[in-house]
Formats: structure tokens, sequence, C-alpha cells
């Protein structure tokens, strides 16, 4: 499902954020990417939904060569791909629910079968309550959900969380690794970038450790 | 779908963003005004100058016992003249008595009319200078029947040079509007990108192609480029009704002012969305 071959990812003036990066992660695994902050977490995560492109190696999603994905092909990548942030990146002048359908319309979805989808997802994230909310009447965990419920509506095959407890309380963070763990239950790749090392490790599931910019472990 | 989304998208931003809405609607409203009211200005004072250039002729007085047909088409067969008018010395005097609007005593003072006829020699536009008054005059004191010629001379060179100098201040001035303009609108863009850059990269987080992204944007362009342009012809108006007041008469042209306004918007809307939007969709 997602291919890195000899990865190395270096930015303006020989800054190396990644070296000679080799993994593989089949369908339907849970992998966390761990490492201090500045290992190149985030990079790796920008590379599989290009927003960077990898200055040598090979890179394949869903059986698809980034090299050669065109820049216009790369609206049609993201749709199958869900992305969350440590900061949420929801519209601040927007509803929840405006938020979510903001992502929807994007590909063209009728408003029937977008109302459809969101009650479904709402409902299984116990948002619906809220739908009129908007992002500053939420609390981060909730906003974080909201992130999860734009990503899902969509049923990507892939989940990317970079840094998704990054600023939640304990609580809200076991939650939202929760409804992670669920949704990688129901099928979809998830990978969850993280610096927190013991977060990681209680939760048993493949873990890829970057330092100094390689591969440091794969188990 | 995308279009309906992206009009809607539009109104969005235009009813829910408008403290920056109207900031840039505000930037862009005078910046055309400031382009419209140096039209008005260059537009009336070439007007002014074309109304003094068609004035300059010659006047030939004539004998009492000389033919006025005869001389009138001599005349007219001298290269660059235009037209000949005819002016008896009765219709002088009624022209003297007009001006001076004291009909009474003129007439008791002259007993007689002592007003020549003569002719009124309207000139073709290459021909109103000093030299070309000067070589039409003399061609025309060389005919039987004239007594003498009068003219500007000096004072045409006068005008003339007075033209030039107002050109080449008027394109300065046209240089230096258009470059502040440009300025201005460009700083207000990159605010505008500033405070849309979250909008955008969640836009094409979610999968948002190019043009769905573009749309919202190019219609908010045209939107508040057509506004601030129908705000300027507005000021504009407001502006010629004052300069009435002072100067009576102001060369207007309304509707082409309206179509220029408009049309000034709506390419300032587009490029301006599109330069902003370029930073983004590379
Ligand atoms: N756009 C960029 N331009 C230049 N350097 C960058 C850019 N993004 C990240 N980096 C650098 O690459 C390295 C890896 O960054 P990042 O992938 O964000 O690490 P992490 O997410 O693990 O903290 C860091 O040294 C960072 O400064
Ligand atoms: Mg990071």
């Amino acid at each position: 499902m997602i291919t890195f071959e000899n990865v190395t990812k270096v930015y303006q003036k020989d800054w190396v954020a990644l070296q000679d990066i080799t993994f593989f992660i089949e369908k339907g695994e849970f992998v966390f990417i761990n490492g201090p902050t500045g290992a190149g977490k985030s990079t790796l995560l920008k590379l599989i939904y290009k927003e960077e492109e990898p200055t040598k190696g090979t890179i394949k999603v869903l059986d698809e060569n980034l090299r050669f994905l065109k820049k216009k092909h790369i609206p049609r990548l993201r749709r199958k791909i869900g992305v969350i942030f440590q900061d949420f990146k929801l519209l601040q002048d927007r509803t929840l629910e405006e938020n979510v359908a903001f992502s929807l319309e994007v590909t063209g979805t009728s408003p029937r079968d977008s109302r459809k989808k969101m009650m479904e997802i709402l409902t299984y994230l116990r948002l619906s309550h809220k739908k009129f909310s908007y992002p500053y009447q939420l609390s981060g965990g909730e906003q974080q959900k909201v992130a999860i419920a734009r990503a899902l509506v969509r049923d990507p095959y892939i989940l990317l969380a970079d840094e998704p407890t990054g600023n939640l309380d304990v609580g809200s963070s076991q939650d939202i690794i929760d409804i992670l763990l669920d949704i990688n239950y129901k099928g979809t790749t998830v990978l969850m970038a993280t610096h927190d090392l013991k977060l990681a490790k209680k939760v048993k599931k493949r873990m890829l450790r970057i330092e100094n910019n390689k591969l440091f472990s794969d188990k | 779908m995308a279009l309906r989304i992206g009009i809607r998208e539009g109104f969005r931003t235009i009813t829910r963003n408008n403290s920056l809405f109207f900031l840039s609607l505000l930037v862009t409203s005078i910046s055309l005004f400031l382009v419209s009211l140096f039209a008005l200005v260059t537009v009336n004072l070439y007007h002014f100058l074309s109304i003094l250039d068609e004035k300059i002729e010659i006047i030939a007085f004539m004998d009492e016992s000389a033919d006025s047909e005869a001389l009138k088409s001599n005349i007219l067969k001298i290269n660059g003249v235009k037209d000949v008018i005819f002016v008896s010395s009765d219709q002088a005097l009624k022209n003297l008595q007009e001006e001076l609007k004291e009909t009474e005593e003129v007439l008791m003072v002259f007993e007689d009319n002592p007003l020549p006829a003569s002719l009124r020699i309207k000139l073709e536009a290459k021909s109103r200078t000093a030299k070309g008054l000067e070589e039409i005059s003399s061609k025309i004191m060389l005919l039987r029947g004239i007594k003498e010629t009068i003219y500007g001379g000096e004072l045409v060179d006068q005008l003339k040079k007075i033209t030039h100098v107002i050109t080449v201040f008027d394109i300065g001035l046209l240089v230096i509007i258009i470059f502040s303009v440009i300025f201005v609108i460009f700083q207000t863009i990159k605010l505008t990108i500033f405070a849309r850059s979250t909008e955008i990269e969640i836009m094409k987080l979610v999968g948002a192609s190019n043009s769905f992204i573009a749309i919202p944007f190019t219609f908010e362009g045209i939107v508040q480029g057509i506004l601030g342009g129908s705000i300027a012809f507005i000021l504009t108006i407001i502006t010629n009704r004052v300069a009435i007041s002072f100067f009576s008469n102001v060369y207007f042209p309304q509707w082409w002012f309206l179509l220029g306004n408009l049309m000034c918007g709506f390419i300032f809307g587009i490029i301006g969305s599109s330069i902003a939007l370029r930073k983004f969709l590379q």
C-alpha cells in the first residue's frame, strides 16, 4: 500500500530531512512513526500525500509511483488519503457541519449523499449534537474529532495523523488513539507520527523509529 | 455544481470575512476614483484646449466696394483654409451691440455705421500655427479688395507650447498614479493571501482541484472590482457636480466614464485575483 525505496529528502541548502529510508506498509496496518523533534516525521508524511517530493528514491502509494503522478492529478491522490494534524486545521468561520461537508463538496458529492454520509460519521464520533458549533466553541479533543470526521467522510484508504495528540490532555489523547485504532480495525491503513515514545510503546503496534533522519528501527 | 459552490463560497467570504473585503473594496474604489478623476481633469483640459484651438482664425477687413462672394471663393482656394464666413457691417454692429449690451448708447454715439464688413477665415488644424497664419494671411493680403488682416500670431504658438507642457505633465502624472495604484492594490492582495492561506491549504489538503479553489476567489475579485468601479463612478459624479458649481461648464461624458470605471474594476478584479492565486497554485 505504501512503499519507500531508498528515499532521501534534502531541503534547500543541503539540509537533509530524511536519508535513505526504505520500508513497506501493507493494507490495513497501523504504524507509528516515532522519533525526536526534527527527525523528519512530518516530512515523511508529506511525501506520502505529495506535499513534498523526494530528492532521491522511489515512493509508491496505492499502487501508484508518485514520481509519475502529474501535478494536476494530486487532488485525485488526496481524495483517497485523510490527513489530520496537531493544530486541527479547521476553518474558524464555519460550523462543525460545514467544516466536514467542505471536504465532500470538493469532490462533487451530491448534497443528499453528503448529508447521509455526514450523519453516519458524526454519529459514529458522537458529535451530532454539536454540529452547529464553531471550532472555538469546542474542546481540543472535539476539534480533533471534527478533523477526523472531515477525513473519514470520504472513506479514505489511508489515514495520516501528524502528532494528533500533541495539543491534547491525556484523556482526550486516549480518546483520539482509541478512535484511530477503531478506524484501523475497520480496515483503513493508519500512520501516526508522534515524538512520544511512551505513548507509542503502550499501544502494541508496528513502530518505525527515525533518529538522525535515518530509519533506526522497524518493529 | 463546482460553479454553484464556487459562487456560494465567494459570497460567503464577502459576507463573513467582511472587514478585509471592505478594506480591499475601499482600496479598489479609491484607486479607481483616482484614475477616474485624472481622466476627468485630462478630458476637460484637452476639451478646453481644443475649443481655444478652434477659435484660431484670421479676420480680413474688406474695402467697401469689394465683392464678398468672389473674395470668399478665392480665399477658400487657399491651402489650409477650412471655411469663410461673411460678416456684413450691419452684422458686425449687431455683434458689437450684443457684446456691449448697451444698444441705445452705441446707436446714439454713431450716426453712421463705422464698422467695415469682414470675412472670418476658419483654418484647418494643420495651419493653426503662427507660421501657418502668417502664410495664409499674406496670401489673403495679395487679393484685391482686402484692406487689412488680423490674427493671433504669437499667442497661437504660446497656446501650442502650453499644450505641450500640459501633455508632458499629464503623462508623468498618469505614470505616477498607475504605479501607486498597482503598488497599493498589490499590497492589499498580499494581505488577502495571508488571511486566506489556511483556507487554501485546507482546500488543497482535502483534494480540491485548482479550478475549484480559483472560482470563489475570482468571483470575489470580480464582484469587488465592479463594486469598486461603481463607487468610483459615483464619486466622480459628485466631483463633477462640485466642479460645475465652480467652473459652470464641465465636460463629462458620463456613459464613457461609467463604462471605463466598470471595465477597469473588472480587469483589476480578474488580474488581482489571478496574481493572488498564482502564488498558491503554481
Ligand atoms: N519546508 C521546509 N524547508 C526547509 N527545511 C524544512 C522544511 N520542513 C522541515 N524542514 C527541516 O527538516 C527537518 C525535519 O523536519 P520535520 O519533518 O518537520 O521533523 P519532525 O516532524 O520529525 O519534527 C527539520 O530539521 C526541519 O527543520
Ligand atoms: Mg512534525
